[in-house]
């Protein structure tokens, strides 16, 4: 059950986690 | 008769399930159907189908082209409301597949559509069919998560609301990257974007179809007893979807949902321009993109920060910071732009953005206190049509008033200063209808929900 539960959590945080990155690389440029 | 592995039946928790594999369930649909608020980034390339690297006269325009947006949402707003009672009938695994089916099925339609340069399949394609994978997914999983949190309703639905904020921060690099792989000197890489993105969001949903279990009856927390000291605006009593609607409290809320994503939804819209014209010279298209990228973080953080700490203030309470705290900070943005800081306008609306996100994470929990679980699911998706109102109403409301001062002869950067008064007066409104909200009469109670 805990190994399940890690692997959904990591599914669903794994593309969020990047999707955050790509913004905040984009949001930077706002105060460069 | 024999269940099937879609029916409610097969849904139901063995003793010793985890109830924290539920909001990955959810979250994996709403992070897709999320991708709705990043649709803008296939507006120029749908713009481009024929000319490629410019817009050829045969080409569709980008008007016509922005009427699929809005198509997708009013079918969201009413498919959500036409189909909730289904959804709650044939429980979530059933509706989260019939959301992916129409959702990814959507892409593939649209993608004909741009193959075929027939702009009403791409309407009837991604607005449509898609529209109703929207509506259908974004209320499926809301009630199974409020009945696995019974003691943190607000935390449970905003973990998944957030999820449809956070889907457009995917979507958004994704649809580009895709593009540009698909990229050719024949095709600028739609179909295949919308093709490769059909199969993808349609496969990821099916973790959440997979996945997603409803509580055994009479299922409670380990530890978890009812609050036994009565909060007036928390029922214990349940009331139909039938009879929900007949309420002022229905309206009421109808009222606050409408207000509080008007007085946001315009600001979103216009963002980039506005930050540009109060701000000429030192904001570049770039940079404003940039101030688009960090509303959207907030618009998502919001969602589970306010849910969740509507569980601590009360919804209504919670509701009354959205609308006093976003009065005084809509009043004071014209202010600020006199002052010409940058940092101070950008936190203002950081914290607008994540109160108007916040508005959506934290009704469902405020429509469980209000009318009971029995129905909330079926009763959102009837409050949903409030979102498709809104959708309109802001967005017009905040263009028309700056073009009318325009036309006035005012400075474009002083044009947003009655705009955001204007706000101000929709988030009155929302108080006013928020501060009305009592109780449901007892006559409006189910006599026997099958509640001890």
């Amino acid at each position: 059950m805990r190994l399940r539960l890690l692997v959904l959590w990591l599914a669903v945080g794994l593309p969020l986690a990047w999707g955050i990155y790509e913004t905040l690389l984009n949001a930077m440029k706002l105060f460069s | 008769m024999k269940t099937s592995f879609l029916d409610r039946e097969s849904t139901v928790a063995s003793v010793g399930f985890n109830r924290f594999l539920v909001p990955p369930a959810a979250l994996a649909v709403h992070l897709s159907i999320g991708q709705a608020y990043a649709f803008s980034t296939f507006n120029l390339p749908l713009t481009k189908l024929i000319g490629i690297t410019h817009q050829d006269p045969a080409d569709w325009h980008a008007t016509d082209v922005g009427w699929t947006f809005s198509i997708a949402i009013a079918i969201l707003g009413l498919s959500a409301a036409v189909f909730g009672r289904w959804v709650e009938r044939v429980g979530p695994r059933k509706s989260m597949f019939v959301a992916a089916l129409c959702f990814g099925g959507g892409f593939i339609v649209a993608a004909i559509g741009v193959r075929l340069h027939q702009l009403w399949l791409l309407y009837l394609g991604y607005g449509v069919l898609g529209g109703c994978g929207l509506g259908i997914g974004y209320i499926s999983p809301v009630s199974t998560l409020i009945k696995w949190f019974p003691d943190r309703p607000g935390m449970a639905t905003g973990m998944a609301i957030m999820g449809f904020g956070g889907g457009a921060l995917i979507a958004a690099p994704l649809s580009l990257a895709l593009m540009e792989h698909f990229r050719t000197t024949t095709s600028n890489g739609v179909v295949e974007a919308f093709v490769t993105m059909g199969v993808i969001y349609f496969t990821y949903m099916m973790i959440g179809v997979i996945n997603i279990r409803v509580p055994a009856a009479g299922w409670r927390p380990a530890g978890w007893t009812p609050s036994a000291v009565s909060r007036s605006m928390v029922t214990k009593a349940d009331v139909l979807v039938s009879q929900a609607w007949r309420t002022p409290q229905f309206w009421l809320l109808w009222g606050v949902l409408c207000m509080n994503v008007s007085a946001g939804i315009g600001v979103l819209g216009q963002a980039s321009p506005m930050i540009q014209e109060i701000f000429p010279g030192q904001v570049t298209a770039s940079a404003a993109a940039g101030f688009v990228g960090l509303l959207s973080l907030f618009n998502m953080g919001g969602r589970f920060f306010w849910a969740t700490t509507s569980d601590y203030l009360g919804r209504r309470n919670t509701y009354f910071v959205f609308f006093i705290l976003g009065i005084v900070l809509y009043c004071t943005v014209p202010s600020i732009g006199h002052l010409g800081s940058i940092p101070l306008f950008v936190a203002a609306f950081a914290v607008i953005i994540s109160m108007y996100g916040g508005g959506f994470a934290t009704i469902p929990a405020y429509l469980r206190d209000v009318f009971g679980t029995l129905n909330v699911g079926a009763i959102h998706g009837r409050l949903l049509t409030a979102w498709a109102v809104a959708g309109v109403l802001g967005p017009q409301l905040f263009t028309y008033l700056r073009r009318f001062q325009i036309g006035h002869g005012i400075a474009k950067a002083q044009a947003y200063s009655l705009t955001m008064y204007l706000m101000c007066a929709l988030l009155l409104i929302g108080l006013l209808c928020d501060a009305a909200m009592r109780p449901v009469a007892e006559r409006f109670h189910v006599r026997d929900s099958g509640k001890p």
